[in-house]
């Protein structure tokens, strides 16, 4: 008798056990799945405006668009630098916080020209990629516009993360009108990806351009984001007064 | 040579439950913290197609949780034992092919992962470190019995004694 109740409160706890194992993992399961996929979609149906504190250019500072590049700065800059950035590497969001005032203090003073080229280094590291190619294309149609700085800072004040989604081509319209883009042909450009392939070509002559090329250590060498030259030579930009020295 | 006993075996034993329960927990922690990164490190690896990177980021956090917190209490020791065993051996596959190939990659064991600079690979030290959590999977898969855990517990349970031993289950039956 007494072993037979002992069998039964064994089995018993066996059940318990049981289910208070499968309990456990199904809801370690489901909220981790939920957890997952809701913090790599978290720029899903964010609204994006202008960064805070943008600086206000002065009114003769001009953006034009030169194929894929963009040359911002008044007409007579002496100093001309160019910055390769993607808009989703991490790298090129710190440099754009730590430098971003001064090269727009400098592009005001009249004293620099910044030509930027949009690289879409990182473009199979959003999930679902091609948010690097999708930001610098509209990019380049903020150009068209004659509001690419505007859109290009709030892009990275908003950065998202790596192997996380980026924003998608709403968005990226979106903020285009938040930023004061008024022409419709902003949107076609956008949605089109009309400067997607000229993007992709200029992408690969950088890559192989060996004055782009930066040593990695280890003996490996190649083309990295963020990459700042002056005078067709790499600039140091982990130096605090790189852009002094340039601006002289 | 004195053969170790019981109890200092399944002390042994017991260290080697709580330990891979801790490593299980911290990698699994770590990743699911970081999903994009997770994702990143998984990319890396480059021998998936991406819809499967994307499930295996998914899933392995938690994989590595549920195995963890089956250590952590005891439950099918053996059977957890052998998963963990399984799941060690494709991690190192996973590494020594990165390795064979010339990659440049963090492993994401514990987090982080993804591309690094040629000469900051450590493959030989992420591959001995992950062999020896596989040792204490081999020891737990040989031997299950260990302290404070629900095998243990459930065994005195259906047996007619206190004797923690799962394969005395039978004997009470027939009395």
């Amino acid at each position: 008798m007494v072993a037979q109740a002992r069998g039964a409160s064994g089995d018993r706890r066996k059940w318990i056990i049981g289910i208070g194992a499968v309990v456990v993992v199904a809801a370690l399961v489901i909220g981790g799945v939920i957890w997952t996929i809701s913090d790599k979609n978290k720029t899903e149906g964010k609204v994006l405006g202008p960064a805070e504190g943008a600086s206000s250019l002065a009114t003769d500072v001009t953006q034009k668009r030169d194929g894929v590049v963009v040359t911002v700065g008044k007409t007579g800059a002496k100093a001309s630098i160019d910055v390769y950035a993607d808009f989703l590497c991490p790298i090129c969001g710190e440099f754009e916080k730590q430098y971003k005032t001064g090269i727009e203090q400098a592009i005001n003073d009249g004293k620099l020209q910044v030509r930027y080229h949009m690289v879409p280094l990182l473009n199979t590291r959003s999930s679902p990629p091609g948010y690097s190619l999708d930001s610098a294309n509209a990019a380049l149609a903020a150009a068209d516009a004659g509001k690419f700085l505007q859109f290009h800072d709030a892009l990275f004040a908003n950065q998202p993360e790596e192997g996380k989604r980026g924003y998608d081509k709403g968005q990226l319209i979106e903020l285009g009108k938040n930023v004061g883009i008024t022409d419709p042909q902003f949107a076609q450009t956008v949605n089109a990806g009309t400067y997607d392939q000229r993007i992709n070509a200029a992408f690969q002559q950088i890559e192989n351009d060996p004055k782009l090329a930066q040593d990695f250590g280890g003996g490996q060498s190649g083309f990295g984001t963020p990459t700042v030259t002056a005078n067709g030579t790499i600039v140091s930009w982990q130096d605090p007064d790189w852009l002094k020295k340039v601006t002289g | 040579m004195v053969r170790p006993s019981q109890p200092v075996l399944d002390a042994v034993g017991t260290l080697a439950r709580l330990g891979l329960a801790a490593v299980w927990l911290v990698s699994g922690a770590l990743k699911l913290a970081d999903p994009g990164q997770t994702l990143i490190a998984v990319q890396a690896y480059d021998v998936l197609p991406d819809a499967l990177e994307n499930v295996v980021a998914l899933a392995l956090p938690l994989v590595e949780l549920v195995l963890g917190l089956f250590l952590l209490a005891g439950l099918l020791t053996r059977w957890v034992a052998g998963a963990a065993l399984v799941l060690l051996v494709v991690l190192i596959a996973g590494i020594a092919q990165s390795w064979a190939r010339g990659l440049s990659i963090d492993c994401g064991c514990f987090g982080g992962g993804g591309q690094v600079a040629a000469g900051q690979t450590e493959y030989p030290q992420e591959i001995l470190r992950d062999s020896g959590f596989a040792l204490l999977a081999v020891w737990l898969l040989a031997r299950p019995r260990t302290w404070l855990s629900i095998d243990g517990w459930l065994a005195r349970g259906r047996g007619n004694s206190t004797e923690p031993e799962a394969d005395y289950s039978g004997i009470a039956e027939g009395n």
